[in-house]
């Protein structure tokens, strides 16, 4: 069993650019990923928003081996600026966890 | 068998759909020598003017009294052939339509003799039926250009109004003290966010300046006797005060009601958790920040689905089948609402809607778009593992296994657990009794065709509209009032309708009057009637439907339908057994 937190969440949400509320779970993302990666994006989008932030600490290699490259992004039926949100999410990421300014 | 008849044996290859697997004109010549067949042959297209056109030049010429066609199904070309016979100067009662399609070519396509023997026995039978007709008249009855509106709702009175535009009078009949219905206590409704109330008010506001409608509050109907075209209806006021109205026709708008959660439904009976209607009241009746029990609420979670789709199990034996419709959209919609109250009084809330699936059909996508470009989150539910709520410290602790997140068990606390309650039927024992439209399997009054007929119910002259029909949002229950509105006004704009003649005849010589005919019919077609000082049963004929269940129930063998007389019945079971039974 996993706590929903709302204050993760308000604080992505506080940051400029990142918008995952439009998403419908097609899968369309995952399935583009050059890297393969299950968790990539739409799944780590919903623990963000979830603020289930443990989920969202393992899963720190696969955010920072994202390319960029906005495969998903451009497929996305429903424009989630994902790549905008990826980077977001490592700004917020370097300041918590690694103490980055 | 009377006297000789001279009857004309159609039988129609269906260009190849019946030709292809029954020798058609086997058939014919196998006819042509048989008792009471004047004349018999085929046409490759009965249906066609040309074809038509020579049928009825050899009914005149051949002075035929009598016409069989072995072609489509009845539901097809009944009606056509029907007609064909009477423009040709032929009674249409005399003609009679054998299936030889649907019957017998579709469903013996391997059997070629087989279905060729099968199509002459059921050519054989309808000849020996066409023997046994005498000629009939269309029951023609006066309508009345009156009408009554049951149920003062938003589908009622746009019907109301809708009809006394066309010019005729309408009587609309509300059991609470104020018109209405749901729409003038809903508040504000997706997705144009227009006011209930005030959609409501406007109507009512109409309905009192039209001078051809006649609005009666606090009003029920205690009695209904008479048929389609000419009702007697009685309406009781106040509970005391018996109005008598005469009326062609009736419109049923009596609505749903919403559905009441058990004890202990998704926690329903704990402090916080609350129906939809409930929470639209506590957003309207908001001034500044949402509180609950005190506090500020933060966080809201929506359980969507409440009393629709419900599966069978142990705590819910009679589940509700169906989804209501409207209810997604007007939860999507409530997300909004409460965007609003957050962005006008400052205070950060948290939506989480725990949906099964999402259906904003159409134009309503647009509700859900918004709800979750506002930040509403949405979390997907299995019906394997509903969500649960329980009390925690002050607030409550919902438990959902997210679909979205490979079932991943998520626990969400929250101050209020808001149930998007469904529609279900409403309770109208006493008016039920009086009307009888039957009902479907989910509790709603039945239409006859779900597709092409959709207001009209088994009882003629009486139509459904609205939500007493099943579940529907606003505009549909407008669109299926004014539908029941343009079935009401064909019926009695046109001053008269013409009734099938194939009904119940009751010999009362035999009758006895025991009853139970009155109990098997299911459209109140049976009367009792004194003869003299012997009581006997009498089919009210612009009732009867021809159905024929008090046929095998009479003790006394005193009821025929037309159409289906006994002698008939016998004769086309003799016919069809000819060869199989040698006399």
């Amino acid at each position: 069993m996993t706590k929903v937190s709302s204050e993760l969440a308000a604080r992505m949400k506080a940051m400029e650019g990142f918008n995952a509320g439009a998403c419908f779970h097609c899968g369309t993302c995952s399935a583009l990923c050059p890297l393969g990666y299950k968790i990539l994006p739409r799944k780590l989008f919903r623990q963000v928003m979830l603020g289930l932030e443990d989920e969202v600490r393992t899963n720190i290699p696969a955010i920072f081996s994202c390319l960029l490259c906005r495969m998903c992004e451009v497929n996305c039926p429903q424009g989630v600026h994902i790549a905008e949100n990826i980077r977001a999410l490592r700004s917020l990421i370097n300041r918590q966890e690694f103490g980055l300014q | 068998m009377t006297e000789e008849r001279r009857i004309g044996v159609y039988v129609c290859h269906c260009g190849g759909n019946i030709s292809d697997y029954v020798d058609v004109k086997e058939v014919a010549e196998t006819l042509a020598g048989e008792a009471n067949v004047e004349v018999a042959s085929t046409h490759l297209f009965a249906c066609s003017d040309a074809s038509q056109q020579e049928m009825i030049e050899q009914i005149r010429e051949k002075n035929l009294d009598g016409l069989v066609i072995a072609s489509c199904s009845p539901k097809l070309h009944m009606f056509t052939f029907r007609a064909m016979a009477e423009r040709a100067g032929l009674n249409p009662y005399e003609y009679v339509h054998v299936n030889l399609r649907e019957q017998c070519s579709w469903v013996h396509k391997g059997d070629r003799p087989g279905a060729t023997a099968k199509g002459v026995n059921l050519v054989r039978a309808g000849v020996a039926k066409a023997a046994l007709t005498h000629p009939l008249t269309p029951l023609r009855i006066e309508t009345q250009p009156r009408v009554l509106v049951i149920g003062a709702g938003a589908a009622g009175m746009r019907a109301a109004l809708a009809l006394a535009d066309m010019g005729l009078s309408v009587y609309i009949i509300e059991r609470e003290s104020e018109p209405g219905g749901w729409t003038a206590k809903v508040g504000r409704m997706g997705p144009d966010n227009r006011s209930g109330p005030e959609v409501a008010a406007n109507l009512f506001e109409r309905i009192r300046e039209h001078q051809h409608i006649a609005l009666f509050t606090d009003a029920e109907l205690t009695a209904k006797s008479g048929h389609i075209g000419d009702f007697q209806v009685t309406v009781r006021l106040r509970g005391e005060e018996d109005l008598s109205l005469n009326v062609g026709a009736i419109i049923v708008a009596t609505g749903f009601e919403p559905y009441r959660p058990r004890a202990g439904e998704y926690g329903f009976g704990l402090p916080g958790v609350v129906t939809l209607q409930e929470f639209r009241r506590m957003l309207e009746a908001c001034e500044g920040p949402l509180t609950h029990n005190g506090r500020p609420v933060r966080d809201v979670g929506f359980v969507y689905c409440v009393g629709s789709r419900q599966e069978e199990g142990e705590d819910c034996p009679e589940p509700n089948a169906h989804c209501s419709r409207f209810c997604c959209m007007a939860t999507s919609f409530s997300a909004s609402l409460l965007h609003e109250v957050e962005r006008k009084s400052n205070q950060t809330i948290n939506q989480y809607h725990l949906y099964r699936d999402v259906r904003t059909y159409g134009r309503l996508e647009t509700v859900y778009t918004q709800a979750r470009a506002d930040g509403a989150l949405y979390l997907r539910w299995d019906p394997a593992s509903p969500p649960r709520v329980e009390p925690r410290d002050d607030r409550l602790a919902v438990t959902v296994k997210d679909t979205l997140l490979g079932d991943e068990e998520l626990e969400i606390g929250a101050d209020l657990v808001v149930l998007a309650t469904g529609m279900v039927p409403r309770q109208n024992d006493s008016l039920n009794d009086i009307l009888k439209i039957p009902k479907s399997k989910d509790g709603f009054y039945n239409e006859i065709h779900i597709k092409l007929r959709p207001v009209e119910t088994a009882i003629d002259g009486v139509c459904i509209a609205g939500t007493a029909q099943g579940p529907k949002n606003l505009a549909e229950s407008v669109a299926s009032a004014l539908a029941a509105v343009a079935r009401t006004g064909a019926l009695l704009k046109k001053g008269f309708v013409n009734l099938e003649p194939l009904v119940a005849k009751i010999d009362t010589g035999r009758c006895v009057w025991c009853g139970e005919c009155f109990n098997a019919c299911p459209y109140g077609a049976i009367e009792k009637i004194h003869i003299g000082e012997k009581e006997v049963a009498m089919a009210i004929e612009s009732s009867c439907k021809g159905e024929g269940g008090c046929v095998p129930v009479c003790p006394r063998d005193a009821i025929v339908i037309e159409g289906y007389r006994d002698d008939q019945i016998m004769a086309m079971i003799d016919a069809s057994l000819e060869e199989a039974v040698p006399a």
